[in-house]
């Protein structure tokens, strides 16, 4: 391995930096016991980019300048005032006496003659019009007239700006005010035609949405029994009622549990594995020959259906054309026949057709029916059925004899909510689950890894 | 082949309907904000007769909206309005996140808001079309009224609705317009009768406090948020239509209590108004007209059920709905300061008719229980007050609600309210002797008698028994019977004269007419065994 000298001075740089390191950690032992780290650490200024304008303030060191420019600060004002002259005298300038600089010797006035005034400084173009005007506002004030721009002000209203607008103008402000809205006449904004071209005419609300998606009542009273001190029938009939409900979901259950059920005994035993696993293999020589006889008939049988059928002959198939042309005179010679009969049978088929007639009748009253009951149900309106509410029942030893004892059953919340899926115009909601987009996944810290 | 072949799915039912999900995206809006914009509009999901031909060939589960509604919705100005609300929400996260509160406070001031007059006014053109429609109204707002002002729903709805329900039972008070009570399990049920339409709501109990968690709140909210503007404006026209002042001009406390009388834009002098003449219109009879005019004359004297009359309410009472009922019959009520401001008189009064109370303690005679009031409205009448002492077994409450058909089963209660309301007085209670007993049975068979239009003629004979004992009354009685006697005959020669069939299908009928009578005399007695059950447990139990 050849030692290039960047080689080297990287690796002892290195080693320089390692050694740096180990040195500048807490409790490090030199060898030597009058040496400390700290002497070892040498202070080794960090390399800093002066270049950047924050560094300027931080790294440079300024001093010396800014000794300087106070001296500069003093001297001008040394020459200014007489009175800090002295000191300044005091400072031991190189023989020479403090003497005025050039450039003020140079800006003074070198004649005694004064300097011609610029007119041009104190002229005021239309100084004449601008006194006058004024005069003439003075006198117009005078006399109590205030000029335009003063009225306008004068008559601006005060723009309210703590007074929250938003809050005044919502939908549900508790304090809003209501108006005739169906006594107002329309107001005739204009033309119709001006008001299709300019986009402005409103558009008519078609007839179809003014029906009522459903034919139920809006709040449909509870029966009879529902009441808080009830009539002991009423009631029962309630009590059934809720009984029926309860039963009709028994049933389902039952139902299937029937369907999974499945009988103990079917299950197979080992003797009737063993018996379905041997089938066929023990018994084989005892029943062979009885298989053997009925096996070859059943062959022969068999080969007898797969023989090709031999070729017609002339006479077969004159035979069948006649055949069917008896065949189709015959048929011809019943119709006409039925036909004439027809006359005679009248009365039967007009009662064969009224019957048909009233059950065509019969099912079409049917259907009808049907069809209102229907109109009477929920729409399946989306993904989820109508569920309806549990009927609200009290039993008999909850009944409360007296209003203040009363415990209220079912919620007037939920039953609103029901009625407006009833009358199919929301569809039937669910609270929605939480679903999480991603996995979640779970690790152990590495403390309980020890741990366990 | 050319290419004019009819494609599967391009024309017919398959192109009216459109998804929701390709309604949205049409409108541009976000789910909730669709739904919300279709609750507003009263656009509704379609169910298509045919469902494999509108979705493709697919049976898959789907909401389905007419595609002409959706094109109607695409012209509403709210929809603007939505989508500035959207970007509002945005920049609103933005100078949060930035900690800009300026630009916070700035953005606040300037909320984009709507209204929902243009589109009241247009989903109910007249007046008439809103009151029909002002139940599910009034439902929802008497609903949310009664939520707690925790931050669930916008506290300001809560309060909008409280003020409108409270009107709205100030106008049922001004109008005397109330008709039904139900006490039920779930709620208060009231029926108001306002301009011809008969009107359904529902209160629940205060003291109902589980919030199911099922239920979508912002969908209610919403609605709530149109059936307030409706009621509102449902609410001027009928206080207009008063003449009375909107909003009304009484305090706030005044109004909650429900003891404010509402005052009016143009005082009325004279308040008693010319009888006009009626003259029967084109069509009716004489007996029609006086029908109408008793029925009218009958519901002026409801009107006026409890006028005169004081009520004291007990602490444990339902306050709001007894103080409605009342005041809506003309009488006067207060209660105990500490329930609630707004009380007139105090406990120590002594032109107090009545006092409602629900303790099992015994006190004074003249103290009742709440359903006492109930049962006054639904009769029509003032009941006699023994049946509601403290203490006392009430009575059922009964439905208003339900209609009894001929021959249906009527419990006993409603007998005695209906021979009540016709000026009888009925049999005394069962805790008195059987001399009372036998008189009881008696009336009954008579009651059950007048109800049995079907002129039974062993009735008949029955009541010729009693008319003999009594000459004074046999003169106007005979002619009412010899009517009756020669329909019957006229009735059973008709029977003989009929045909096999036609006999054999009024047998069937009536077979089933007798069954309903039948199955009546069945719980009849059954009632009667209940209660002779009853009354010997407790004679067993005073022993």
């Amino acid at each position: 391995m050849i030692l290039t000298f960047e080689n080297l001075s990287s690796n002892m740089a290195a080693a320089r930096r390692l050694k740096r390191v180990a040195i500048s950690q807490p409790g490090f032992l030199t060898l030597n016991p009058k040496v400390t780290p700290t002497d070892l650490v040498s202070s080794r200024r960090k390399r800093v980019n002066k270049n950047k304008k924050k560094n300027w303030n931080k790294y440079s060191d300024v001093q010396d300048v800014e000794e300087f420019l106070e001296d500069l600060v003093n001297l001008k004002f040394c020459f200014l005032c007489e009175e800090a002259a002295e000191p300044v005298k005091g400072k031991k300038r190189k023989g020479k006496s403090s003497r005025p600089l050039r450039i003020d010797l140079i800006l003074q006035h070198d004649s005694l003659v004064a300097p011609p005034k610029d007119v041009l400084a104190y002229q005021k173009p239309n100084a004449k019009k601008l006194r006058r005007t004024a005069e003439r506002a003075e006198k117009l004030a005078a006399n109590g007239v205030v000029p335009r721009s003063k009225k306008r002000l004068l008559n601006r209203t005060v723009v309210d700006r703590m007074s929250k607008k938003t809050e005044t103008e919502a939908n549900n402000n508790p304090e809003r005010d209501f108006y005739d809205i169906w006594g107002q006449e329309t107001k005739d904004l204009g033309e119709p035609w001006y008001l299709q071209q300019t986009r402005k005419k409103l558009v008519k609300r078609p007839e179809k949405l003014n029906e009522k998606p459903s034919v139920l009542p809006a709040v449909e009273v509870i029966a009879p029994g529902g009441s808080y001190n009830p009539d002991f029938f009423s009631h029962q009939e309630l009590l059934r009622e809720a009984h029926e409900v309860e039963l009709k979901k028994k049933k389902v259950e039952d139902k299937l549990e029937r369907q999974l059920a499945y009988n103990k005994a079917d299950t197979a035993t080992e003797e009737t594995i063993l018996r379905e696993q041997v089938e066929g293999l023990v018994e084989e020589s005892e029943e062979e020959e009885e298989k053997d006889a009925p096996k070859e008939d059943g062959e022969e049988v068999a080969v007898g259906a797969i023989a090709v059928a031999d070729k017609k002959t002339e006479r077969q198939r004159k035979r069948e054309k006649a055949e069917k042309m008896k065949e189709q005179q015959r048929l011809t010679e019943r119709r006409q026949t039925e036909q004439q009969q027809q006359l005679f049978q009248l009365r039967s088929i007009k009662t064969s057709i009224k019957q048909q007639e009233e059950t065509t009748q019969i099912r079409q009253k049917r259907r009808k029916a049907k069809e209102e009951a229907q109109k009477a149900q929920p729409r399946r309106l989306g993904k989820l059925k109508f569920q309806p509410q549990d009927m609200e029942v009290q039993l008999s030893d909850e009944l409360a004899g007296s209003l203040r004892q009363l415990k209220p059953e079912g919620s007037v919340l939920m039953d609103r909510f029901k009625s407006l899926q009833k009358r199919n115009l929301i569809e039937p909601r669910e609270r929605a689950k939480f679903k999480r987009r991603l996995k979640v996944k779970y690790v152990e810290k590495r403390a309980f890894k020890e741990i366990s | 082949m050319g290419g004019l072949q009819k494609k599967k799915f391009e024309r017919g039912s398959a192109t009216n309907y459109i998804t929701r999900n390709r309604a949205r995206k049409k409108l541009q809006l976000s789910l909730p904000d669709f739904r919300r914009l279709c609750i507003l509009k009263g656009i509704y999901p379609h169910e298509p007769k045919h469902k494999k031909k509108v979705n493709k060939g697919s049976t898959a589960p789907r909401t389905f909206y007419l595609l002409k509604d959706i094109r109607f919705l695409l012209h509403e100005p709210i929809v603007g309005k939505f989508r500035e609300y959207k970007i509002f929400v945005r920049k609103l996260k933005k100078a949060y996140g930035k900690t800009e509160w300026s630009a916070v406070e700035r953005l606040r001031e300037n909320k984009p808001t709507y209204k929902l007059d243009h589109i009241i006014k247009e989903r109910y053109p007249t007046f008439i079309d809103a009151l029909r429609d002002i139940d599910d109204a009034l439902c929802m707002c008497f609903l949310f009224s009664t939520f707690a002002r925790t931050g669930k729903c916008h506290v300001q709805t809560i309060q909008l609705c409280r003020r409108l329900t409270v009107e709205w039972m100030n106008y049922v008070i001004a109008s005397r317009s109330l008709r039904k009570v139900f006490l039920s399990i779930k709620g208060i049920y009231y029926q108001a009768e306002v301009m011809g339409q008969l009107i359904t709501w529902v209160v629940p109990y205060q003291f109902s406090h589980d919030h199911p968690v099922d239920v979508d709140y912002r969908v209610m909210a919403t609605f709530t948020e149109l059936y307030t503007t409706l009621l509102g404006f449902v609410s001027f026209r009928l206080y207009s239509s008063l003449n009375l002042v909107y909003p009304p001009k009484v305090s706030w406390t005044k109004l909650s209590a429900l003891s404010a009388s509402l005052a009016r834009v143009v005082s009325s002098a004279d308040e008693e108004e010319a009888q006009l003449d009626q003259f029967p219109s084109e069509g009716e009879d004489m007996e029609k007209m006086e029908a109408r005019e008793k029925e009218l004359k009958q519901q002026e004297a409801q009107k006026k059920l409890f006028e005169g009359l004081k009520f004291y309410l007990n602490r444990e009472v339902p306050r709001e709905s007894l103080a409605f009922v009342i005041r809506c019959f003309g009488g006067q009520v207060s209660w105990d300061k500490s329930v609630c401001i707004g009380s007139t008189y105090d406990v120590t009064d002594e032109t107090i008719t009545h006092q409602i109370i629900d303790r099992p303690s015994v006190g004074k005679q003249y103290y009742i229980q709440p359903q006492w009031l109930y049962d006054c409205v639904n009769a029509k009448i003032l009941l006699p007050v023994e049946d509601y002492f403290l203490g006392v077994t009430l009575p059922p409450h009964l439905s208003p609600f339900v209609e009894e058909k001929e021959g249906d089963y009527v419990p006993p209660e409603k007998l005695k309210m209906m021979a009540l309301q016709r000026g009888e007085k009925p049999g005394n209670e069962q805790e008195e002797d059987e001399e009372e007993e036998e008189e009881e049975g008696e009336q009954e068979e008579e009651e059950e008698q007048e109800e049995d239009d079907n002129g039974d003629e062993e009735d008949d004979e029955e009541e010729s028994l009693h008319v003999k004992v009594t000459p004074g009354k046999l003169k106007v009685e005979n002619k009412a019977r010899l009517e009756q006697e020669e329909k019957a005959e006229e009735k059973r020669l008709a029977i003989m004269m009929m045909k096999k069939k036609e006999k054999y299908l009024y047998d069937k009928i009536m077979f089933g007419k007798k069954r309903k009578v039948r199955e009546a005399n069945k719980l009849a007695a059954k009632r009667k065994a209940h209660d002779d059950s009853e009354k010997e447990k407790k004679k067993k139990a005073r022993k």
